[in-house]
């Protein structure tokens, strides 16, 4: 299904809020801490915000570096209603990366929490070329500067339609805001519900660690929609909580959920629909899938969204239009531009790749699997990519053809140097207790489903589970210590 | 103890340590599996050359003679016959 423009009759987030705080002003727009605020207090407040920006030079952008808060809630439907780009990061970068972003994206004014104003009585706001950039988010990266990603008004406002029709986000619903104001969570759970009239329970990002807090936000506060990276629920279950059964939709995103956390999912949230959520801050949410508990094998992806197209390219270069396994490209009707700063896009923002469309596409670094019945799966990063004796190999998808071996439960691809052959695979697999799987019956299960350069020379087969990140990553550099000792050699060793 | 056994015991030993002896199967295809690479041929090569005195020349280093526990006996057992035929 494709539909590359958006629909022509999509409201405007900001002035979609705007009519909402003018039909029904008493309505509950937010609720933070102990109390309720209108749309009509939202409303004046962010009317109060407006000098802040007025004094600024006609086509001068603007650094919002707030944590979540009312306040800060009015600040940005200011800069949207008044036509405002801003810069938005994150306000735990470095006071130096800070710098440096608010230089490039040519901030010379920087509001921060303790410049907000008080709210003010009506006032007219300008009309807003729907193609102009408003919000500019930064990418999360691990390394390095982050990239601004400038979004045109157009594309969230595309967004958000889609969000508001398929989550049912409306008045008297409500939403939950876990992820910090930097976030682009944002745009679904504080923007979409603003501009559809439902009601934001924001969660109080200096307490977003405290399960505790969360579920007591949960009760005082109970929401339609909850949406949040896996953390947020393995918080919300380890302190205990359980039946939220107002919820009728959990998304969960940003990492792929653990087995024992989608499992318990259903206790959490007995009414709700799960699913999963892809997208990246430069296209926003591209593919859904319907979680099911129990499931397994590699993390669903599932569907693109209405308007949303993939293609899968093999390491070659080459498309993957059946079943099987490539680097996922993808363009949405929800997408930045490109990078603010042009010369980051090389590579990342690109054409069609086999040129059949004139559309912007966004290469996602990531690999993923097509199924016979066109479901995507995520396999991992194409990072992972690496050159075995000149064959290009990725190791996320060889540890998950080893983690479909009968009585291998996880598995950890690495490298190590041997002084004849140079660079070869190791794996370091944790069986299912008890179970009679060994080197030669995961090299027959290895033969039949991957490359021969791509069966790791050395395996090593252990008993405790692998090493892995407080967010539920594989830590491979913990897990190499378990290579070491009597490694089982293996073919070369 | 029958070379069979000398060459199974030699496979499980380097190639196979965790492995019980009776899952190798003597046909078992160490290369297509995976057990043996390009590398381990010439590792199981050397081997054969040291432990059953035989020259292993470079028309015979085609590696289906190495492929099986079964074929590595035969080879084994051509090779003495023609070493002893030769002197």
């Amino acid at each position: 299904m494709t539909d590359p423009s958006p629909r022509p009759d999509v409201p405007a987030v900001a002035a979609a809020f705007l009519e909402h705080a003018r039909r029904d002003p008493g309505a509950p727009a937010l609720a933070w801490a102990d109390r309720e605020i209108s749309y009509g207090e939202l409303a004046a407040l962010a009317a109060g915000q407006r000098p802040l920006l007025d004094r600024l030079g006609p086509d001068e952008p603007v650094g919002v570096l707030a944590a979540k808060s009312p306040g800060a809630l009015a600040l940005v439907l200011a800069c949207l209603l008044t036509g405002r780009r801003f810069l938005l990061p994150s306000p735990s970068l470095a006071a130096e990366t800070l710098d440096t972003l608010f230089d490039q994206a040519g901030c010379r004014t920087i509001v921060r929490e303790e410049d907000l104003l008080p709210p003010a009585g009506e006032v007219t706001w300008p009309a807003v070329d729907p193609d102009s950039i408003g919000f500019m988010l930064t990418t999360s990266g691990s390394t390095g500067l982050p990239k601004i990603v400038p979004l045109p008004h157009r594309a969230v406002d595309a967004f958000a339609a889609w969000a508001a029709g398929t989550f049912r986000i409306g008045p008297g619903r409500s939403v939950f805001s876990y992820a910090p104001l930097n976030f682009d969570l944002c745009l679904l759970d504080v923007w979409t519900t603003l501009a559809y009239g439902g009601r934001v329970v924001l969660a109080d990002t200096a307490r977003a660690a405290h399960g505790g807090y969360l579920a007591d936000l949960l009760r005082r506060y109970p929401v339609d929609v909850i949406q949040g990276v896996p953390m947020l629920y393995n918080l919300l279950l380890d302190s205990g909580a359980i039946g939220f059964a107002g919820v009728s939709h959990v998304l969960v995103t940003g990492d792929v959920i653990g087995a024992d956390t989608l499992a318990a999912l259903p206790w959490l949230f007995p009414g709700a629909r799960l699913h999963n959520v892809y997208g990246c801050t430069e296209t926003n949410d591209s593919l859904i899938a319907e979680l099911e508990p129990g499931r397994s094998g590699p993390a669903p992806l599932g569907v693109p969204l209405p308007g949303v197209d993939v293609l899968l390219l093999d390491s070659g270069g080459q498309p993957v239009d059946g079943p099987g396994t490539g680097e996922l490209y993808v363009t949405t009707p929800f997408q930045s531009g490109g990078y603010l700063d042009a010369a980051r896009s090389a590579g990342k923002f690109t054409g069609h790749p086999l040129g059949s469309d004139d559309r912007q596409w966004f290469r996602s670094g990531d690999l993923v699997r097509r199924d016979s019945g066109g479901s995507l799966a995520l396999i991992g990063r194409t990072d992972f990519q690496i050159k075995i004796r000149g064959t290009a190999i990725n190791t996320a998808e060889v540890e998950s053809v080893l983690r479909e071996c009968d009585g291998v439960l996880d598995a950890a691809v690495l490298t190590s140097t041997d002084p004849v052959a140079g660079r070869q695979l190791a794996a370091v697999l944790t069986r299912v207790p008890g179970s009679a799987v060994n080197s030669l019956t995961v090299r027959l299960h290895c033969a039949a489903h991957l490359p021969k350069a791509a069966v790791p020379s050395t395996l090593r087969i252990v008993d405790v589970p692998l090493p892995r990140t407080s967010t539920g990553k594989l830590d491979r550099s913990a897990a190499e210590e378990l290579l070491t000792p009597e490694p089982i050699p293996g073919r070369t060793s | 103890m029958t070379n069979i056994d000398t060459i199974r015991q030699f496979v499980l030993e380097e190639f196979l340590p965790d492995v019980p002896a009776d899952q190798l199967a003597n046909d078992l295809d160490l290369m297509e599996s995976g057990v043996v690479d390009s590398l381990g041929v010439l590792k199981l090569i050397a081997w054969v050359e040291d432990r059953f005195e035989v020259v292993v020349d470079d028309t015979e280093l085609n590696p289906d003679n190495f492929r099986s526990v079964l074929a590595i006996d035969a080879f084994v057992t051509r090779a003495a016959v023609s070493a002893v035929g030769g002197r």
